[in-house]
């Protein structure tokens, strides 16, 4: 409804936001295919920060399940064009 | 005064697969192997939090080594965040019983499967799926949040002891609500309607969203038979969409199971109307992560082309949908599949086949 987006996208503007201790990226804004499922989002992260344990987060709120595609996300939660995607090295909110 | 919950609902709660299950040979390291075990698998639960159960029966056979159990069904390995009714439902065509699937201690596939360290995991993913489906319906999830210590190891208890009385005692306080149903009562006069207390002093599903879970299985082939459906060998060949259904109150009409299907999948039931150019989003589960991204390419090109041949699209069957075990006719009203046939984690997860040639 309110985040519903113009059908041809299909790449979604990702925001990567460090939590608590979590080291900052240099590049926190990407660009990644729709299909993509968000277990690609964490591998990623995992890959930068070298870190096995992560927490990965939608909208300071919940993490959603590795097999949901970006898209889904993105037109479930994004705001303002992107879908931010907040990541801890320990648990932030439960 | 207190919602008891419909008498569906009791019965989706009270719900059971009997499973048969077998130690991994690879994983027999005495003579003569262990007998299968057979035990009651609750609908709403998860396989891991079966392991209590299942461990101390094999454990003796087991060869030395830490152990991280998973399933397997005919060489499938089972995610465990999805309810065990669900998987049997999408991947059992013409239910098995009891289901015979086969356990491991050893080797974690974790190129398929996400890590899952115990009952833990299992509670940390049951509760983000719940703030989820709060986010899609409240437009927030600060009810999840701002529970209590307390309230949410109740709440985690009565999943796993099927406790729906507790539950629901529980989630009233989250103010999650039922949606209204006029059309069920018309229908079918012989259902009670529903009494939710909690709907009275609730503002309402405030964004009329319904979250949903869905999980299709696409067959090329005709088959007329369950059985003859071709098994499933790898998740990328379930498409897996998560997309909310908007309930929005218009001139009365009923909005039945079917006309949510359409609108969970417009690309292949293409009501002629092409106003809305509605784009294909069919996410396949991918399970390998190391060649993601050349076949994620590949996947969005060909998605692309379907969207842009489909014109006059060609309309899929649906040949089966199945929800809690049920198959509902697909004239039902959604309102009454939303109340009655829900997870506990809040969202309807929807298996349906679809043959589209």
């Amino acid at each position: 409804m309110a985040s519903e987006s113009p059908s041809a996208v299909r790449k979604v503007v990702i925001h990567l936001r460090a939590t608590g201790d979590a080291p900052i990226l240099k590049q926190q804004k990407f660009k990644v295919s729709g299909t993509d499922r968000f277990a690609s989002v964490i591998d990623f992260l995992r890959r930068q920060l070298h870190k096995e344990t992560l927490f990965v987060y939608i909208n300071s709120a919940f993490s959603p399940n590795p097999d949901e595609s970006v898209i889904d996300l993105y037109n479930n939660f994004g705001i303002d064009g992107k879908l931010v995607v907040n990541y801890a090295c320990s648990m932030a909110w439960g | 005064m207190e919602n008891e919950g419909t008498e569906a609902l009791k019965y989706v709660w009270k719900g059971a697969i009997p499973l048969q299950i077998h130690l991994h040979d690879s994983e027999v390291a005495t003579l003569p192997p262990p007998p299968p075990v057979l035990i009651l698998a609750p609908r709403i639960g998860y396989l891991p939090l079966l392991a209590p159960q299942i461990k101390p029966l094999f454990s003796s056979t087991l060869p030395p080594g830490d152990d991280t159990v998973w399933f397997e069904y005919k060489g499938l390995p089972l995610k465990w965040y999805i309810p065990t009714g669900v998987l049997f439902d999408l991947l059992c065509a013409e239910p098995e019983r009891p289901w015979n699937l086969t356990v491991h201690f050893r080797g974690y596939p974790s190129n398929i499967l996400a890590p899952c360290e115990g009952e833990d995991a299992v509670k940390w993913s049951f509760i983000n799926s719940l703030k989820e489906a709060t986010y899609i319906i409240n437009g927030n999830c600060k009810n999840i949040m701002n529970m209590s210590q307390s309230d949410q190891l109740e709440l985690w208890q009565s999943l796993i002891n099927g406790n729906l009385e507790s539950f629901l005692k529980v989630t009233s306080k989250l103010k999650l609500g039922a949606v209204d149903d006029d059309y069920s009562a018309k229908l079918y006069p012989t259902i009670k309607p529903l009494s939710d207390a909690g709907n009275t002093d609730n503002p309402g599903a405030k964004t009329g969203r319904i979250p949903v879970r869905l999980y299709a299985r696409i067959f090329t082939k005709v088959f007329d038979d369950l059985e003859d459906a071709p098994e499933i060998d790898s998740w990328e060949k379930i498409s897996y969409i998560n997309r909310p259904i908007g309930l929005d109150k218009d001139e009365g009409k009923c909005f039945a199971l079917s006309d949510a299907m359409k609108t969970l999948l417009p690309e292949y039931f293409g009501e002629g109307n092409n106003e809305k150019t509605t784009e294909a989003e069919v996410k396949e589960v991918h399970s390998e992560d190391a060649d993601d991204t050349k076949d994620v390419e590949e996947a969005t090109t060909s998605v692309g082309e379907h969207t842009e041949t489909k014109q006059p699209s060609v309309s899929a069957k649906i040949k089966l949908i199945r929800i809690q075990g049920i198959e509902p006719k697909p004239e039902i009203p959604f309102s009454w599949v939303v109340n009655n046939l829900m997870n506990p984690d809040h969202y309807l997860h929807i298996c349906v086949y679809l043959i589209h040639c």
